[in-house]
C-alpha cells in the first residue's frame, strides 16, 4: 500500500517507511543511540528530498528523545541545570544552522556540506569509539587495569562564569557547555540528527561529567533543539512532513523494543564496537559516493 | 472504471462522426480526456489517463498531443572534481520551464515536420520558449545573465546544457517524447495513454492537440485540466503553507505525545 506524503510530495510504500523506522530503531535500542545519522540519509536514499529528510527528522528526533528522557527522569540522570546551559547553546546553534542550511540550499551546495558533515563527524567520532572500545576489549582480558581520575584538568576549566552543577559534581564555566551545545546544535540543523554521538563523547571528554548523566542530559537537550529546528523549518521552508514522521516513529518504537532486548546479549564494550563500525560503514559509504564520479554531471533542481 | 468510461466517450464520438457529414467545416478537431480532474489523495501513486479525440484525417496524416504542466524555474547544475570530490561548481536557471512535459505521436517528431515547423509550432523539448540565466560559477560569485532559448540557446547555454536538461527532466519522468504513442483510427479517432508519474507536479495543465499533413500544421485544439491535492493530503499541504508556525508547533506537540505515549507502552511491558 502506497501512500502520498503531502510535504515531500512523493508516494512512498508504507511498508518501506515503518520498515526503514523498525530498522533503526532496533539498532537505537540496541545501541542507545538516537539513529539520525542512519535515518536521514536513508531517507535521502529512498528518494525523499534532502530537506524534507533533515527537517522531518528532527520531528522524529523530537519524539524518540521524550521517550528515551523519562526512563532517565524516573532514575534521576538528568542534570537539568547543565541540560539547560547546553539547551541554550543548542537552540541559539540550531537556529544558526536552520539559517546556515536555507543559504546553503539556495547556492546548491547543501548536499555537499551535508555529506561532508557526515563523512568528517562520523569518521571522527567512529574512529574513536573503535579505538576505544577495542582498548576496553583488550585490557578486560589482561586483569589488574588502574582506573584514573574522575576527569582530567585543562585550560577549558579556567574559563570565566564558573557554575556549580551538582549532578554532575562540576563546577566549571558555562561558557564551554554553551559553546559545545551550539556547535552540536548547528550540526544537529544541517545533518538532520539530534548530535547525541557528537554531545556524549563532548560531555565525557570535554565537559568531565560522569557517564550515568550523560545520556539522560543529551536526550534532554536534544528534545529542544530538535523542537526548535522542527520550528524553524516549518516557518522558513515547510520541509516538515509529519506524516512521515509518524510512521517512521511508528516503526521506531516498535524496533526500539526488540533492540534494548537484543542489547542485554551483548557486552557493553562489544556494543561500542559494532556501533563504531556500523558509524563507520555510513561514513565510508557517504564519502565513495564524493569520490565517485556522478553517472550524471548535470543535474537539474525544481525551484517553483 | 476510467478506462470504461472514456471507451463510452469513445464509441459516442464515433457515433457522432458517423452520423454528421465530414465536410460541412474545414478540419474539425476535437479532444478530450478520460478525467480532467486528477486528485492527489493520500493513496495516489500515479494514475493514467486516456487523451483521445476526433479529427478529419486522411492516410499518413500525423497527430501530435502535448501535455504540459504550470511553468516553474529550473536550477541546472553541473558538476566537476575539485580538490578530489565532486561539487557543483556551476548553477544555471532556466526559467518559464514546463514542470511536466509529455508529447505524443504518431512517429518520431522529425518525421513529421521540419525542426522550423515544429519550433514554430512549439512542439517538442527544444522548441520551448525557456529563459536561460547563467550565474555564473560558486568561484566567480557575480552574476552573468542572458536570455535565450532551447531553440536559440545555443550562442550562451552550449548544446550540452540543452540535452542535459531535457535528459535531466525525461529521468525524473517529469518530461517524456513518445514516439509511436498515438494511435489512429480509420484517420477518425486519436488516441493515447498518458501516464502520470508518482511525483506529478500540481497544477493546472495544458492539453494541446496539432494535426498535421504533408509536414505542415492543418489544424490545432487545446483543453486543460486540473492536477491537485485532495482529502488529507491537500489539508496538511495548505495547513503546513498557510499556518507555518502553527504546523510547526503542531508537529512538536504530536512528537512529544507519541513519544511519551511510547514510553508509557514500554514501561506496562
Amino acid at each position: 500500500m502506497y501512500i502520498y506524503l503531502p510535504i515531500a510530495e512523493v508516494s512512498m510504500h508504507i511498508g518501506i517507511i515503518i520498515g526503514l523506522g523498525g530498522g533503526v530503531g532496533f539498532l537505537s535500542g540496541l545501541f542507545g543511540v538516537g539513529g539520525g545519522f542512519l535515518m536521514t540519509p536513508l531517507l535521502i536514499f529512498f528518494g525523499i528530498p534532502p530537506a524534507v529528510a533533515v527537517s522531518t527528522e528532527a520531528n522524529q528526533i523530537v519524539a524518540s528523545s521524550v521517550s528515551g528522557v523519562l526512563a532517565h527522569m524516573r532514575r534521576g540522570n538528568v542534570d537539568f541545570k547543565m541540560g539547560g546551559i547546553l539547551m541554550l547553546g543548542g537552540v541559539i546553534g540550531s537556529s544558526l544552522g536552520v539559517v546556515l542550511f536555507s543559504f546553503l540550499r539556495s547556492i546548491g551546495q547543501i548536499d555537499l556540506v551535508i555529506k561532508l558533515s557526515y563523512v568528517v563527524f562520523l569518521g571522527i567520532i567512529g574512529a574513536l569509539m573503535l579505538a576505544e572500545s577495542l582498548r576496553t576489549i583488550m585490557r578486560s582480558r589482561k586483569p589488574g587495569g588502574t582506573r584514573g581520575k574522575l576527569h582530567q584538568h585543562n585550560w577549558l576549566h579556567g574559563l570565566p562564569f564558573k557554575m556549580r552543577f551538582r549532578r554532575s559534581k562540576l563546577y566549571i564555566s558555562a561558557i564551554l557547555p554553551l559553546a559545545i551545545g551550539a556547535f552540536v546544535g548547528v550540526l544537529a540543523a544541517i545533518m538532520g540528527v539530534g548530535g547525541g554521538f557528537i554531545m556524549v563523547p563532548a560531555m565525557i571528554y570535554l565537559l568531565g561529567m560522569p557517564t550515568s548523566v550523560v545520556v539522560g542530559t543529551s536526550l534532554f537537550q536534544i528534545i529542544f533543539v530538535t523542537a526548535n529546528v522542527t520550528l524553524l523549518q516549518s516557518i522558513q521552508t515547510q520541509t516538515v512532513d509529519f506524516v512521515l514522521a509518524g510512521l517512521l516513529l511508528f516503526g521506531a518504537v516498535i524496533g526500539a523494543q526488540f533492540g534494548s532486548r537484543a542489547s542485554s546479549v551483548l557486552r557493553g564494550e562489544q556494543l561500542r564496537g559494532l556501533l563504531a563500525l556500523l558509524v563507520l560503514a555510513v561514513c565510508v559509504k557517504i564519502g565513495y559516493d564524493l569520490v565517485v564520479r556522478p553517472e550524471d554531471l548535470l543535474s537539474v533542481e525544481l525551484l517553483k | 472504471m476510467s478506462r470504461q468510461n472514456s471507451v463510452m466517450i469513445m464509441l459516442g464520438l464515433w457515433l457522432m462522426l458517423a452520423v454528421v457529414p465530414a465536410s460541412a467545416a474545414p478540419q474539425r478537431l476535437v479532444a478530450d480526456l478520460s478525467q480532467n480532474n486528477v486528485e492527489i489523495t493520500s493513496s495516489y501513486h500515479g494514475t493514467e489517463l486516456l487523451l483521445f479525440g476526433a479529427f478529419e484525417g486522411s492516410d499518413g496524416d500525423d497527430v501530435v498531443l502535448l501535455v504540459s504542466g504550470p511553468q516553474i524555474r529550473l536550477a541546472q547544475r553541473r558538476s566537476d572534481k575539485v580538490a578530489g570530490i565532486w561539487v557543483n561548481v556551476e548553477t544555471n536557471i532556466w526559467e518559464n520551464a514546463p514542470s511536466f512535459y509529455h508529447v505524443f505521436s504518431t512517429r518520431p517528431l522529425a518525421e513529421i515536420a521540419t525542426p522550423d515547423t515544429l519550433r514554430a509550432a512549439r512542439i517538442g523539448a527544444r522548441s520551448l520558449p525557456l529563459e536561460f540565466t547563467r550565474q555564473g560559477g560558486a568561484q566567480n560569485g557575480h552574476e552573468q545573465s542572458a536570455k535565450a532559448t532551447t531553440a536559440n540557446a545555443a550562442t550562451i547555454a552550449s548544446a550540452d546544457m540543452i540535452g542535459g536538461l531535457i535528459r535531466n527532466m525525461q529521468d525524473m519522468g517529469l518530461w517524456a517524447e513518445k514516439t509511436a504513442a498515438v494511435t489512429l483510427q480509420r484517420n477518425m479517432l486519436f488516441r493515447a495513454t498518458l501516464d502520470l508519474p508518482k511525483n506529478v507536479p500540481p497544477g493546472n495543465y495544458e492539453v494541446r492537440v496539432v494535426h498535421f499533413r504533408d509536414g505542415d500544421v492543418l489544424s490545432e485544439e487545446m483543453t486543460g485540466m486540473k492536477i491537485k491535492k485532495a482529502g488529507l493530503s491537500a489539508l496538511i499541504y495548505n495547513f503546513a503553507h498557510d499556518y507555518s508556525a502553527f504546523y510547526g508547533l503542531f508537529a512538536i506537540v504530536f512528537a512529544v505525545c507519541s513519544g511519551w505515549l511510547a514510553a508509557v507502552a514500554f514501561r506496562r511491558k
